[in-house]
């Protein structure tokens, strides 16, 4: 996703107010280029996407456009050529990366709150301890993770899965989650406990719904990171589990004929859940609920 | 309704020590201010109260029972925050319904709580702004609405936390008016937290003043402001503040005026000092009275250097004998800048204290301090 689109331009802060100086020109100019530059993967995919099988190695712009890659994707011709389901494979994705987002949220949003609220020796080494499972390539663990996998039976199962994409979406959610919760007076909740609350219920009562904006946004992401997670399932997943980013590729083919107008197809398809995803939480995103809560 | 008892109450966050050995022991209805500069530890005693900090030492009592272990919500106890803490998601009436639906205050029909949020938010003059959402109050009515949440509830103590000090001065003082004239408040045992000297002292039975984290003097508002136990106490109440001078004993007076001894001061009769004992003197400035023109009766004469006129009064800055001195008058008796003007001080407003450079203790009679302790 592209989130320097969401930047307000000039012309919007300045509504009516149109400067013509030369160094605006030269401005506006560069940001058109780099938008066409940022953009040009993504139009080669959708051209890509439409192109038939003769014109998919063609770089000239002259095609007839058909939407039968999308339906060959989705059909059993396309299951029969890559010898993988790619609904299924979607089905999957959606399942292990909702899952998994469901986990770290339940886990993860207490876990927040607990390091937001308390401070101890060592709480933030606990913390960077979490982030790092980010900083540290997935490769350099996949292989032991292989072999305990195998052994204690969760190759290639959704648990598993849902289980290791925890180390993408699990510090994420805490992370961002934790500056949430720090910026929420503990007042509120002190106040909550004093109304006769117990400690539970001012949580639930008071500090969840304020945060409710920081929800939305950290499962958004860590549903985003979930999804495109490619090495996870390349290496600990096959049919049963296997998500929708390694059946992408089986579209480039094994031995065979390459499909690029289908691995095109396949990817637009694919992007769409996420896209959708923040599309529908979009409203939830806007903060400021909490606004006005303490003094002005 | 209950005492409040705090046995050498200890708190510190990491290294910083916010309150040390605090023992107040707090009547039956009583209206209790601790008064003190921000960082004395006033909050945090509040808190203690409260149960929302954990001490590291000494015990916290309400009525008889010893409460240091209790959780906040069964304490029983009702806070007013200084930063209001009204739940921003919930609308006034909700705000307000809140401690009477968590079961700990009491049970109530849906009436009862339909009633009493009534009651308090006509007592408050806040009953229009029952749908609001807090981020649409001003200031003032946020205060209100938090004091509605407190008013709302059975409680056996009321804390409020320096409610008053986010309002404009005019709200205020109509604001301390009408919480001297709350029934509830009358009745409940009140712990107050406040930096302001006024408002402890119109609305406190009794004040306890605080310095870093520690009680300096506890006593009532007329203790306190006539018989300071230190310089600070003396210097924290007043405004403008307390003339401190440096003088030096001689045979039942007190010279003042640097090393000239330009002019004294009977010492009290209290204050056991022999000649050649260096103290320090203070001198509040509404009690130092202008005489117009010379008088036999005037101890002190001196020159306006600066009047300025703040109101009802006017601040003269007068040079007497090489010390500026701050004098409040009325303005009518027509000094200006530069008059020669005669000024008398009663000998109960003497106060004299040890002689040195930081905080120094009053000297006399102690019996004031350990009578209210």
């Amino acid at each position: 996703m592209n989130l320097t689109k969401f930047r307000p331009t000039r012309s919007e802060l300045l509504p009516g107010q149109k400067r013509l100086s030369p160094g605006s020109v030269v401005a506006d100019v560069g940001l058109i280029g780099w938008f066409l530059f940022s953009l040009f993967p993504i139009a080669w995919m959708v051209i890509l996407a439409l192109k038939n099988a003769e014109e998919q190695t063609t770089t000239y712009f002259q095609f007839s456009p058909t939407w039968s890659n999308f339906a060959t994707v989705l059909s059993d011709k396309g299951t029969q050529m890559t010898s993988v389901d790619f609904k299924a494979a979607l089905l999957t994705s959606l399942l292990n990366c909702g899952g998994a987002v469901i986990v770290s949220l339940v886990i993860g949003i207490p876990a927040a709150y607990a390091a937001g609220r308390w401070k101890y020796k060592g709480s933030n080494d606990l913390m960077f301890q979490m982030l790092s499972f980010r900083f540290a390539p997935e490769l350099m663990v996949i292989v032991p993770l292989f072999v305990i996998y195998n052994q204690i039976g969760l190759f290639d199962t959704k648990v598993g899965m849902i289980w290791v994409l925890q180390l993408v979406t699990m510090p994420l959610v805490v992370w961002i989650l934790r500056s949430y919760f720090e910026d929420l007076p503990a007042d509120l909740e002190q106040a909550a406990l004093l109304d006769g609350y117990t400690r539970t219920r001012a949580f639930v009562m008071v500090a969840l719904p304020i945060v409710r904006p920081g929800i939305a946004a950290a499962a958004l992401l860590a549903f985003i990171f979930a999804w495109n997670n490619y090495v996870f399932p390349l290496i600990l997943a096959d049919s049963n589990a296997g998500t929708v980013t390694v059946a992408i590729t089986k579209f480039l083919g094994g031995g065979g004929q390459a499909y690029y107008n289908l691995t095109a197809a396949a990817a637009i398809i694919a992007a769409l859940p996420p896209l959708i995803l923040a599309l529908t939480i979009q409203r939830y995103l806007v903060r400021g609920l909490s606004f006005g809560a303490v003094k002005a | 309704m209950a005492t409040v008892g705090l046995n050498g109450i200890s708190m510190s966050y990491g290294k910083t020590r916010a309150v040390h050995d605090l023992s107040v022991d707090i009547a039956d209805g009583e209206f209790f201010v601790i008064l003190g500069p921000s960082g004395a530890g006033k909050t945090t005693t509040l808190k203690s109260i409260a149960g929302l900090v954990d001490i590291d030492a000494g015990t916290v009592a309400i009525g008889s029972n010893d409460v240091t272990q209790v959780e906040p919500y069964h304490r029983n106890v009702a806070m007013a925050f200084e930063s209001y803490a009204l739940y921003p998601q919930k609308t006034v009436s909700e705000n307000l319904a809140s401690p009477l639906k968590s079961g700990r205050t009491g049970k109530y029909t849906d009436a009862q709580r339909a009633e009493r949020i009534d009651q308090v938010t006509t007592t408050l003059g806040i009953n229009a702004l029952l749908n609001r959402f807090p981020r649409e109050l001003s200031n003032g009515q946020r205060q209100r609405v938090a004091l509605g949440r407190v008013l709302v509830r059975p409680a056996d103590v009321y804390l409020l936390d320096e409610p008053l000090s986010h309002l404009d001065a005019k709200l205020r003082a109509a604001m301390r008016a009408e919480l001297k004239q709350l029934g509830a408040m009358s009745k409940t045992t009140t712990v107050y937290v406040t930096h302001d000297y006024q408002e402890a002292l119109a609305l406190g039975d009794r004040i306890a003043v605080l310095r870093e984290g520690s009680l300096v003097q506890i006593g009532t508002p007329e203790e306190i402001w006539r018989r300071p136990a230190d310089t600070f106490v003396a210097r924290a109440l007043g405004q403008p503040e307390i003339n401190i001078l440096d003088g030096v004993v001689d045979d039942g007076r007190v010279r003042l005026g640097g090393n000239s001894g330009a002019f004294d001061l009977p010492l009290p009769a209290d204050v056991r000092r022999s000649t050649g004992d260096r103290v320090r003197v203070g001198l509040r400035p509404c009690d130092i009275h202008v005489v117009a023109g010379d008088s036999t009766s005037a101890r002190l004469t001196g020159t306006v250097r600066l009047a300025e006129r703040l109101g009802r009064n006017v601040e003269l800055t007068v040079d007497v004998g090489g010390e500026q001195l701050i004098v409040l008058s009325s303005g009518r008796e027509g000094v200006d800048e530069g008059s020669r003007v005669s000024m008398t001080v009663a000998d109960k407003d003497v106060h004299v204290f040890g002689a040195g450079d930081g905080d120094t203790a009053r000297l006399g009679a102690e019996q004031s301090l350990e009578a209210a302790l």
